[in-house]
């Protein structure tokens, strides 16, 4: 059950990512690896201020922030310098992977004694449950610290997702999702199409420094290498919410963006505990976005194929 | 008031694929005119609106509108004045929105867009008897992706939204070249009805010669980058298509002098 429960919360930090993603590939059709250093970037300032004993929310707030600058200048780089946007983005990336280490001084920050937003969330729900150790959800036995950071997850996602939601039916929100939708239409209607990238570009590295400045308060530490393969986990996870359902509407999207990086943990942990070598874990992912990239095209071709076949 | 003095523009200079597409163009354009333009292929027509539009920066010469000398404003700084349908209908709406929310986009057209609700209740009613002008059964599906509708639906909604708030200026860019006939028509009336209800002063490129008769209060033709003619007043009243026929004609037989003749002749006659 803990390891449910854990695929559970890491599942929910990590929707952040997806969130992110979300923003990048499929709002604006922009190809963004900027991701990979910027979840850990926000790790490590989060865990950099956090063993300073800043306060956990202040200190979780500043990984934001360092991932809209991330992004930003992921931004700048593509549309002031007409850097193509995948190469903008490795740019970025790689001279992040030094900035990570300066900040962090070391390849890896253990977070062992400092007060977190999981110690946090921990105590209040000591304090709720009255001094409990264990609680019981739905029948099973649970620590009180496995609950109660599951639940704080839960109310974040909630909160980021709302507060997303808003801001795309906003004059600015619909304007960006416009600019990935018709660049032409809303160049035309007085939009700086190149602004737009740069904020929207901003938000999504936010978004996803900030599930790394959680991931590393779950886990108790920062390290240097935890971005590696985080735009296919994002994309994965992007891909089973559309498929789980569909994109009618943006809030549909949102919450599906969500739940598909939730299934998708917990698959990833059952596949773990089946046996499952954890080597292999970024292969089968990017195998599995590979699939699900070009399955509407096969589908569409074999269906093509049935149809003329049974004309003639 | 547009007032466009002596721009030019080449595109891919030095290299073989140079086109000198506007080659010195003056043009004075009155408030709450309605201009027709109509040329050859590459005679720089579309050239000019995008020269107004900002779509480039012209290589010389100078751009006057409403009192501002938009020379070297960016494109999207423009569009503060100018309203604008493409050719292609896929051009003027965002496909994945709504219509109401493509309307709420246009509504914004030049100011700020900050953290206001984008679709304001007290916005669907005007929404609604807006869209009815338009005479196409579209006002009881505001909440349809636009990406669901006819080109034609498309145009009209893209000319009401470059409309919906009066712009200094209109440039139509052979807004009607890829649509049916029966939903051209349709788009000619509504852009009509806009024009002269509004008064919206018009630039409106076209292959239709009928339209070119028809519609507008002056007419100009491009040649090779330059205006050759300009009809206004009554010669353009009385402007009937076989007289636009005979004009091309007339290019086109000077066209089958190369240039070097051309040039001898000159020197001989002229």
């Amino acid at each position: 059950m803990t390891l449910l429960i854990g695929a559970w919360t890491i599942g929910l930090i990590l929707s952040l990512l997806a969130l992110g993603v979300f923003i990048s590939f499929r709002i604006f059709d922009f190809p963004d690896i900027t991701t990979e250093g910027s979840i850990t970037t926000g790790a490590a300032i989060a865990a950099t201020l956090l063993v300073q004993d800043v306060d956990p929310v202040l200190a979780t707030f500043a990984g934001f922030c360092g991932g809209l600058l991330a992004g930003a200048v992921t931004g700048i780089l593509h549309t002031k310098f007409n850097i193509h946007g995948l190469l903008a983005g490795i740019l970025v990336m790689t001279a992040l992977y030094s900035v990570n280490l300066h900040i962090m001084g070391k390849s890896n920050v253990p977070l062992l004694s400092a007060m977190t937003l999981s110690t946090y969330a921990e105590q209040i729900g000591t304090n709720v449950l009255g001094g409990a150790m264990n609680v019981s959800l739905g029948g099973w036995e649970v620590s009180t610290r496995d609950a109660a950071v599951l639940f704080l997850s839960f109310l974040i996602i909630a909160l980021v997702g709302g507060v997303l939601y808003v801001f795309f039916r906003t004059n600015l929100g619909t304007a960006m999702r416009a600019t990935g939708d018709n660049d032409q239409m809303i160049r035309a209607l007085g939009v700086n199409v190149g602004n737009m990238i740069i904020l929207g570009l901003a938000l999504a590295n936010g978004l996803i420094a900030l599930a790394g400045a959680l991931l590393a308060q779950y886990q108790g530490f920062a390290d240097a290498q935890m971005g590696i393969g985080m735009v296919v986990w994002g994309l994965a996870s992007v891909i089973i919410g559309e498929a789980l359902i569909g994109t009618q509407s943006l809030g549909l999207t949102i919450t599906g963006a969500v739940m598909g990086s939730v299934l998708f943990r917990l698959l990833v942990a059952i596949a773990l505990r089946a046996g499952l070598d954890p080597n292999d874990l970024k292969l089968i992912t990017a195998v599995f976005v590979f699939f699900a990239l070009i399955l509407p095209n096969l589908l569409s071709n074999l269906k093509k194929r049935s149809g003329s076949a049974s004309h003639a | 008031m547009l007032e466009i003095s002596d721009i030019r523009k080449t595109f891919n200079p030095g290299t073989p694929n140079e086109v000198r597409a506007l080659q010195g163009v003056d043009l004075t354009i009155n408030d709450g005119s309605f201009v027709i333009v109509i040329g050859t292929n590459g005679s720089g027509k579309s050239t000019l609106l995008n020269a107004v539009a900002g779509t480039f920066l012209v290589d010389s010469g100078t751009i006057l509108l409403a009192g501002h000398d938009v020379t070297r404003w960016p494109e999207h700084r423009r569009a503060t004045l100018i309203g604008r349908v493409f050719q292609n209908p896929f051009s003027g709406t965002a496909p994945h929105m709504s219509i109401a929310e493509n309307l709420a986009l246009a509504a914004r057209r030049g100011h700020r867009r900050g953290l206001g609700w984008a679709l304001q209740r007290n916005f669907s009613g005007e929404m609604q008897k807006r869209v009815y002008r338009l005479g196409m059964g579209l006002e009881n599906r505001l909440e349809n992706a636009i990406g669901s509708l006819s080109g034609g639906q498309r145009q009209a909604l893209t000319l009401l939204m470059a409309t919906w708030l009066k712009p200094k200026m209109l440039l139509l860019d052979e807004h009607t070249a890829a649509l049916d006939p029966k939903s051209a028509d349709q788009v000619i009336r509504v852009s009509e009805e806009v024009i002269a209800r509004d008064q919206l002063t018009t630039l409106m490129v076209t292959h239709s010669m009928q339209q070119a008769v028809n519609l507008g209060d002056r007419l100009i033709m491009m040649h090779q980058g330059r205006i050759i003619h300009d009809l206004q007043g009554a010669e353009k009243r009385r402007l009937r298509v076989d007289d636009l026929l005979a004009r091309f004609e007339e290019i086109r037989r000077g066209d089958l002098l190369d240039e070097t003749a051309a040039q001898m002749l000159r020197r001989m006659y002229v």
